[in-house]
C-alpha cells in the first residue's frame, strides 16, 4: 500500500561510521570486490561465510539490518521471483509434489533457497555502497575513476553529473509515486485486484505521471544549474576533495579477507 | 549576520569573471546608468516564438540596495523578467545591463550568475545534491573557489538563512520552507550583490513564508538588494517599492504604500488588494473618514485617533 | 453519506515489527522540531462529518491533515480506532472499495496525475474504474467537465498536458467529479495558484457545497476557511485542537497563534480595535461587517449600510 513511505534504495543513511568516512572510490571499487566474492560462494558454508561478512560490514557501518532489508523494498521481489522461477524450474532428488507441469523437488528448493540468498546478499551488499555514501561522493568517485578515460573522449564528469541527479531524484521519485498511486486508487483504480487483466493501463496511470513529473523537474533544474553557473567540469572544485586515508586500507584488508575466505569456505565439504 | 559588501561585486575567482570585473570599472563612467544602478532594462523586448512579445519597451533600473517587490498576473512577464537579471536569457532588442555589464556579453555571463543569485519557485527542482552542504557549495564550486574558502562560504551561507549546523542534513528531509533556504544559501554561498527571488515563496505554507522572508529582510538590512517576485500583498508591503506588471509593462512603480492602496487598478490586473486597504475602503463606503493605509497598525491608530476625537 | 471517526490514533511506524524503523525516523527528525518520541501522525482523532457540510480543516504543515484525510476513502487505516461510513467500517476492503466511489478525494496539485491521451479519457478513468456502461461514462464525464466550467466537445480529444495550469486542475477536478461523490475532500485545492484562479476555484467548490454535496477542505488560509466553512478542524499534533463553528474556532487569536495559525484578518484586527475600546459585539467578523459596525462605533453614517466595496475583496 505504501510506496514511497519507507527508506529505499539510493538513500543515504547519514551516520558517523568508519564505512562513512572511507573514500567513496575505495567503497566503489571494494563494492565490487565484495559482489565478486558474493558471485564466488558456490556452496550454502561459503554463502554463509559472506553472508556473516556482510553483517559485519553493517555493524561496522552502524546500520540497523533490519532497515537496511526494509530499504530493498520491491527488489525483495525480485528475489522471490528469481526463487520461484528456481522451484519451478530446477527438477531432481526427491519429488515432494507434483500437479500437472508443476513438480516442486528437493533439488528445486534447494536451488531456490541458495540462488534467492545469494541474490539477496548481493542486493544488500550493493545498497551497502548508496547507503554509506552520499549521491554527490557516488558521484565523484564514479567521475574520478572515469577520469583517465576522458582523454579517450569519455564524458567522465557529464556521466558522474546524470548519476548523482539520478540518485538525488530517487527518493523523491518514490515519494510522487506514492501519491500518485493513491490518487489514482482514490478514483477507482485496483492495482491489487487483478495484474494481468488491464494491467497495462494501470501502468500508464502511474509511470505517465511520474514521467511527466519528471520532465518538468528536469526543465527548470536546468536552468537552476545554469544560474548558478554550472557549466561542465572545467574549473570546479570539491568542498571535499578525496583523500584515501587507513579506514580504506582497513576496508579494503576486510574486503580482500572476506573474498579469500569465501573462496576458501568452497572447499569446507558438507 | 555578516556586513555585507556595500561597494559593487567583488571579483569573482573564475578566469572569465575577472576579466568581467574589468570591463565593469570601464564601462560605468561612459554609460546613461549611474554608478550604484544594478539592473538597467532599457527598452528591452523578448519573445520565446519570435512572434508574441513577453515584453517589449521595457525600462526598469533597480538601483544597489533596494529591495524592490515586483507584482504581475499570470503571463505578466514577471518570471522571464527575473531570468534576465541573471543573464539565463536576453533581451532581443534594447539590452539588460547588470552591474553595467550587457548580459549578451559572453564574457561576463558567470560574472553575472555570481552576483545575481537567482531562487525558484519549486525547492524541489533547485536542490542537486543529497546533502545540505554539498548543495549549498555547487555553486562555488562552479565558479572554482578554492578549499578553505569554499567551506567558510558555505558555513557562512548557512549562517545567513538560519540553518548553521544543519551541512550533514539531507535535503530530502527537509520541509519546502526549510528547503527554500537551502536555494538561497547555495545562492548566497556565491557572494552575489543581488537576491532575485522568483515567487520563491508561492508553494510555501505560511510559516514557510514568513520564515523566509524574515531571511530576506535581513539579507537586505545588511546591504543585499532584493528583487522578489510574489503574489503575496503582505510581502510586497515590507519592501520599499513595488513595480506591478502587466502584458510586460511597468503599469505602476511606487512605494508599497502609495500602489498597494491602488485597489482598482490591482484588481483590473487581478491581483489581491492588502487587508488593511480593503477595511479601509469599506470604511470609507461607510462614511468614515481614513485615509487609505497598507499596514492594520496604521489603520488602527488612524481609528483610534478618530474615536478619542469624538 | 456520514462519516465517523472513533478515536482514531495513525502511527507511521505502524506495526511493532517496524518500531525500529521508527526509532531511527524519530532521531532524524528529532532537530527538525519535532518533539522526540513523536511517531502518532494522528493521536485519538473523534470527530463525525455529517451529511451535506462544509467541514474545514487547517493545521500548520505536519500536523496530521493530510492523514486525516487520507483515513475519510480508506486509503490508510487507523494504527487504533475506526473510521466508519454510516457505521460500516473502512478497514474491510469492499466497504473501502465502494466508498471510495462515494468520496471523491482531490489531492494537492492535482494535475500531477493526469495520465491519458485525452482530457474525455483522463476524466472517464474513474467511472470506467467503477464498470459502468460507456452511455453513463460519457455522460458523466461531460457533465463534469460542465461542472468545471469546461466544454467536453470543445477540449474532450486534446491531451492534458497542452493545457494551462489552471486548466489542468479543472480537469483533475473533474476527473474526481465524474465519480459523483456525495463527499468531495479536497487537500489544499488553491495552492500555488494566482489571486484570480484562487476565487474561481473556491467559488466553483462553494457552488458543489450549495449543491448539497459534502465538503471536507483543507485550507492553509483562515479567510477561505472562514468565508466558506460551516464547521473547522484545527489540528495540532495530530490532536484536535478545535472543532466548532469559524466563530468559535476563531474567537481566540491568541491560542490559535500558539499553534502556528492565524485567525483571519478582519477577525484578528476586529479584536486588536476591542482591545483599544471599540465595542464589537459580533463573534466573527467579515471586511463588510467589521467596516459597517466600526462606522457605527464611530457614529458614522449609518452603520448598517452596507460596504459596496469592501465585501467582495475576496471575489
Amino acid at each position: 500500500m505504501a510506496v514511497g513511505d519507507r527508506a529505499i534504495i539510493g538513500q543515504y543513511w547519514p551516520e558517523d561510521s568508519l564505512v562513512h568516512a572511507m573514500d567513496p572510490r575505495a567503497k566503489f571499487l571494494l563494492s565490487l570486490v565484495l559482489m565478486a566474492a558474493v558471485f564466488c560462494a558456490a556452496t550454502p558454508v561459503a554463502l554463509a561465510v559472506a553472508a556473516l561478512f556482510i553483517v559485519g560490514f553493517y555493524g561496522a557501518a552502524r546500520i540497523p539490518l533490519l532497515q537496511a532489508v526494509g530499504a530493498l523494498g520491491p527488489l525483495i521481489i525480485l528475489v522471490l521471483v528469481t526463487a520461484l522461477l528456481n522451484v519451478l524450474f530446477v527438477q531432481g532428488g526427491q519429488v515432494y509434489f507434483e500437479w500437472g507441469i508443476i513438480c516442486i523437488s528437493e533439488k528445486g528448493i534447494q536451488s531456490a533457497v541458495f540462488i534467492g540468498c545469494r541474490l539477496f546478499l548481493l542486493l544488500l551488499g550493493m545498497s551497502l555502497l548508496t547507503l554509506t555514501t552520499t549521491t554527490l561522493d557516488i558521484t565523484a568517485a564514479f567521475e574520478r575513476l572515469l577520469a583517465p578515460t576522458a582523454r579517450l573522449g569519455v564524458p567522465a564528469h557529464e556521466l558522474g553529473m546524470i548519476l548523482g541527479i539520478a540518485l538525488r531524484f530517487l527518493p523523491q521519485f518514490m515519494t510522487e509515486l506514492g501519491v500518485i498511486y493513491r490518487a489514482q486508487v482514490s478514483r477507482g483504480a485496483r492495482f491489487d485486484a487483478n495484474p494481468f487483466k488491464g494491467g497495462m493501463r494501470m501502468l500508464t496511470a502511474l509511470m505517465v505521471p511520474l514521467f511527466a513529473s519528471a520532465f518538468r523537474h528536469a526543465e527548470t533544474l536546468s536552468a537552476a544549474m545554469e544560474a548558478r553557473c554550472y557549466h561542465g567540469g572545467d574549473g570546479r572544485t570539491r568542498l571535499d576533495p578525496l583523500r584515501l586515508t587507513w579506514r580504506d586500507g582497513a576496508g579494503t584488508a576486510a574486503v580482500l579477507v572476506m573474498l579469500a575466505t569465501v573462496i576458501a569456505a568452497n572447499f569446507i565439504p558438507v | 549576520m555578516t556586513q555585507r559588501s556595500e561597494n559593487a561585486p567583488e571579483a569573482a575567482v573564475i578566469a572569465e569573471a575577472a576579466e568581467a570585473t574589468e570591463v565593469v570599472a570601464a564601462a560605468v563612467p561612459g554609460e546613461a546608468a549611474a554608478p550604484d544602478t544594478f539592473v538597467d532594462f532599457r527598452d528591452a523586448a523578448f519573445t520565446y516564438d519570435g512572434e508574441r512579445f513577453v515584453f517589449r519597451d521595457l525600462n526598469l533600473t533597480v538601483p544597489q540596495g533596494q529591495f524592490l517587490c515586483l507584482l504581475g498576473g499570470n503571463g505578466s512577464g514577471k518570471s522571464t523578467l527575473a531570468k534576465h537579471i541573471n543573464a539565463l536569457l536576453v533581451p532581443d532588442e534594447g539590452a539588460v545591463e547588470v552591474f553595467g555589464c550587457d548580459t549578451r556579453d559572453a564574457e561576463s555571463t558567470y560574472f553575472i550568475r555570481s552576483n545575481a543569485g537567482l531562487v525558484f519557485q519549486n525547492p524541489d527542482d533547485q536542490i542537486v545534491a543529497s546533502l545540505i552542504e554539498n548543495d549549498v557549495a555547487f555553486g562555488p564550486e562552479n565558479l572554482g573557489v578554492p578549499n578553505p574558502e569554499l567551506r567558510e562560504r558555505v558555513t557562512r551561507a548557512l549562517a545567513e538563512v538560519g540553518l548553521q549546523g544543519f551541512e550533514k542534513h539531507e535535503t530530502n528531509a527537509l520541509s519546502g520552507g526549510q528547503k527554500q533556504r537551502v536555494a538561497i544559501a547555495g545562492v548566497l554561498a556565491m557572494d552575489p550583490a543581488i537576491l532575485i527571488l522568483d515567487e520563491a515563496t508561492a508553494m510555501l505554507d505560511p510559516r514557510g513564508r514568513a520564515g523566509l522572508l524574515r531571511v530576506v529582510r535581513e539579507l537586505h538590512a545588511a546591504g543585499m538588494t532584493v528583487v522578489m517576485i510574489t503574489h503575496y500583498m503582505e510581502e510586497a508591503a515590507q519592501a520599499e517599492r513595488v513595480v506591478v506588471l502587466d502584458g510586460g509593462r511597468v503599469v505602476l512603480d511606487g512605494a508599497p504604500e502609495d500602489v498597494l492602496v491602488r485597489a482598482d487598478e490591482l484588481r483590473a490586473l487581478s491581483l489581491e488588494v492588502p487587508f488593511a486597504c480593503r477595511l479601509s475602503l469599506a470604511l470609507r463606503a461607510a462614511g468614515v473618514p481614513v485615509a487609505p493605509c497598507i499596514a492594520d497598525d496604521d489603520l488602527k491608530e488612524e481609528l483610534c485617533a478618530l474615536r478619542s476625537s469624538r | 453519506m456520514r462519516l465517523a471517526f472513533e478515536q482514531v490514533s495513525y502511527s507511521y511506524a505502524g506495526a511493532a515489527s517496524r518500531k525500529k524503523k521508527a526509532g531511527k525516523k524519530e532521531k532524524r527528525q528529532a532537530d527538525w522540531g519535532n518533539a522526540p518520541g513523536e511517531v502518532w501522525a494522528l493521536r485519538n482523532v473523534s470527530l463525525t462529518v455529517e451529511p451535506g457540510e462544509f467541514l474545514g480543516v487547517a493545521g500548520h504543515t505536519g500536523s496530521g491533515k493530510s492523514t486525516l484525510i487520507q483515513h475519510m476513502n480508506g486509503l490508510v487505516h487507523p494504527t487504533e480506532g475506526r473510521v466508519t461510513a454510516d457505521g460500516a467500517d473502512l478497514v474491510d476492503k469492499d466497504v473501502a472499495v465502494s466508498v471510495r466511489q462515494r468520496v471523491g478525494l482531490v489531492f494537492q496539485y492535482p494535475e500531477n496525475q493526469l495520465f491519458a491521451n485525452t482530457v474525455y479519457d483522463d476524466v472517464a478513468y474513474g467511472p470506467r474504474n467503477m464498470k459502468l456502461p460507456e452511455d453513463e461514462v460519457d455522460r458523466r464525464v461531460r457533465e463534469a467537465l460542465l461542472l468545471v466550467g469546461l466544454d467536453a466537445d470543445e477540449i474532450g480529444e486534446r491531451s492534458p498536458f497542452d493545457l494551462s495550469g489552471g486548466q489542468q486542475r479543472r480537469v483533475a477536478f473533474a476527473g474526481v467529479l465524474a465519480m459523483e461523490p456525495e463527499v468531495l475532500v479536497l487537500d489544499e485545492p488553491v495552492a500555488g495558484l494566482d489571486p484570480l484562479s484562487r476565487a474561481d476555484f473556491l467559488a466553483l467548490i462553494a457552488s458543489f457545497h450549495a449543491s448539497g454535496m459534502t465538503v471536507v477542505m483543507v485550507s492553509h488560509s483562515m479567510e477561505d476557511l472562514a468565508a466558506l466553512a460551516d464547521r473547522i478542524l484545527v489540528l495540532s499534533e495530530g490532536r484536535v485542537f478545535a472543532l466548532g463553528t469559524p466563530a468559535e474556532v476563531f474567537a481566540d487569536a491568541a491560542a490559535l497563534k500558539a499553534v502556528g495559525l492565524a485567525a483571519p484578518a478582519p477577525q484578528t484586527f476586529a479584536s486588536a480595535l476591542r482591545e483599544a475600546g471599540f465595542p464589537l459585539p459580533r463573534a466573527l467578523y467579515d471586511e463588510a461587517t467589521l467596516a459597517a459596525d466600526i462606522a457605527a462605533a464611530l457614529g458614522c453614517g449609518d452603520g448598517a449600510a452596507s460596504a459596496p466595496d469592501g465585501g467582495g475583496g475576496r471575489g
